[in-house]
């Protein structure tokens, strides 16, 4: 069985990152998710990890070091954070193209401006259309165990596809959380070694990422975008399985805190989530009839698991901690997603959305009783008066 | 060309020499033409060939009109001035 230890998301994902008996580790250090490297090359170097820790020249070569790494036949981890996770931009699309199941954790910061050090979800929401699997974790606890679950899902011959192990930056990666550390044993029994089926080997040469044809770009794409879809069973099925070693188990897709009989819902994605179940959880005891969703997958997009947690609800808030600026709605990409979710029920839901939280800084308990206060005005009015609110400023 | 014809992920069972389907020497302005009598097989065109398109053959070194664009960097770095870059204009294919 595991050990219990109170440590942050960071060293969380260092932990599983080692369970996971990863090969080839490439690291570039920008804050916060600098702490997982840290911890990983501590572990090389005491012996407990026995894996090659590259230090590349910048994110674009880690991405590059630990494509070439995939390529052979090795298990490959990266990370990082900011404008560190745009600067290598151009290397995600190439490495879900060739189908090489990496993983990148990223623990999540602004862009510049305002290049601060705070925690915005804008960095890893740049690189969701690359045909990585894609998804957040709200605690420490949650993070360690994506890091598995995601090589497992990642790695499945139906799928072989990257994946994006996301959570928000101090508010996760820094924050203490009791975490479990499961054993080695367990995590040999989930996660099984990476096998790939087109790897580099001078027995038998081969060309990955071969200059094609325009001819091929539609099949090419058409295969990825397959796998993508064909994702979400593997998603399910891996989440049932690590339930079943482990005895502990997610929603796959959404969480729901208190929706029973709730008319108005906040509908979001990572930390700020626990802040909000808090506010819920308060206003239940005076009577109030509200819940929370939380959104655990981003890529691929659980649009009917989405369409089924939302469509109960008279009004639904959607935060999004973002910037999206021009974007439909004038919110926020979760706003435009899960409406692209809801449309088909017509105008039976109320959407608005709540952009919050931008620049690292809380999104407060009085924010969330604010949005509560205006999801219940419209859940009341039937209509809302606009699609989206900035806060504080617009709310 | 169907979803099934295409390799998993794109990937080339073997690297292979030469593509018919994607010949690139077409955009070539000039055309790089050897005077064997100066040549002495030197191979350093061969080795600075950025496409790899300067054959070793029997009867000397040959270029692969296919794929070569014409860069001119066979010329510039052959040491006995054997090669010449000659405009595409002046040939009627």
């Amino acid at each position: 069985m595991g050990v219990k230890k109170r440590i942050s998301g960071c060293v969380a994902v260092a932990n599983g990152v080692k369970l996971a008996d990863v090969d080839v580790i490439c690291s570039y250090p920008i804050r916060p998710y600098t702490g997982i490297m840290s911890e990983l090359a501590r572990m090389v170097a005491d012996g407990e990890l026995d894996a090659e820790f590259i230090h590349g020249e910048g994110e674009h070569a880690q991405l590059s070091v630990v494509y070439g790494a995939s390529a052979c036949g090795a298990r490959a981890f990266t990370g990082s954070s900011g404008v560190g996770v745009t600067y290598a931009m151009e290397v995600y699309s190439p490495i879900s193209g060739e189908r090489l199941p990496l993983q990148m954790a990223i623990a999540d910061r602004t862009l510049d401006p305002p290049g601060d050090f705070g925690s915005e979800h804008t960095d890893a929401l740049c690189t969701r259309d690359q045909g990585w699997l894609q998804g957040w974790s709200s605690t420490p606890q949650e993070a360690l165990d994506m890091t598995l679950m995601w090589y497992r899902i990642g790695e499945d011959p139906r799928v072989l596809l990257p994946q994006y192990s996301c959570q928000d930056g101090y508010f996760v990666s820094h924050i203490l959380g009791e975490v479990e550390i499961p054993d080695a044993a367990q995590v040999k029994e989930f996660l099984p070694p990476y096998k790939n089926h087109h790897v580099l080997d001078v027995r038998r040469p081969q060309i990955i990422g071969a200059q094609i044809e325009p001819a091929m770009g539609p099949p090419l794409q058409y295969q990825r975008y397959q796998a993508v879809e064909g994702a979400r069973q593997v998603i399910k099925q891996a989440h049932a399985e690590f339930a079943g070693i482990f005895g502990r188990s997610y929603d796959p897709f959404v969480e729901e805190y208190m929706t029973d009989d709730a008319e108005a819902a906040i509908f979001i994605q990572g930390a700020h989530a626990e802040t909000a179940k808090t506010v819920a959880r308060r206003l239940r005891n005076l009577g109030e009839k509200v819940g929370v969703v939380r959104l655990r997958v981003f890529r691929p997009y659980p649009t009917q698991e989405v369409r089924l947690a939302l469509s109960k609800f008279k009004a639904v808030g959607v935060v999004d901690n973002s910037a999206n600026f021009g974007i439909a709605g004038s919110s926020g990409v979760m706003l435009t997603e899960a409406r692209t979710a809801l449309y088909n029920l017509g105008d039976k839901v109320k959407t608005v959305g709540f952009v919050g939280g931008l620049g690292g800084e809380m999104i407060t308990h009085d924010e969330f009783y604010r949005m509560f206060a205006k999801l219940k005005e419209i859940a009341k009015n039937g209509k809302t008066d606009r699609d989206g609110y900035w806060l504080p400023f617009e709310l | 060309m169907s979803f099934k014809e295409v390799p998993f992920a794109g990937t080339v069972p073997s690297p292979k020499r030469e593509n018919e389907g994607m010949v690139t020497g077409n955009w070539r302005t000039k055309r790089p033409v050897l005077d064997k009598d100066k040549c002495t097989d030197c191979l350093i065109c061969w080795i600075s060939c950025p496409d790899a398109c300067i054959d070793q053959s029997t009867t000397g070194l040959a270029f692969n009109l296919k794929y070569c664009k014409g860069c001119g960097i066979c010329a510039e770095v052959c040491p006995s001035n054997a090669i010449t870059n000659v405009p595409e204009l002046d040939y009627a294919d």
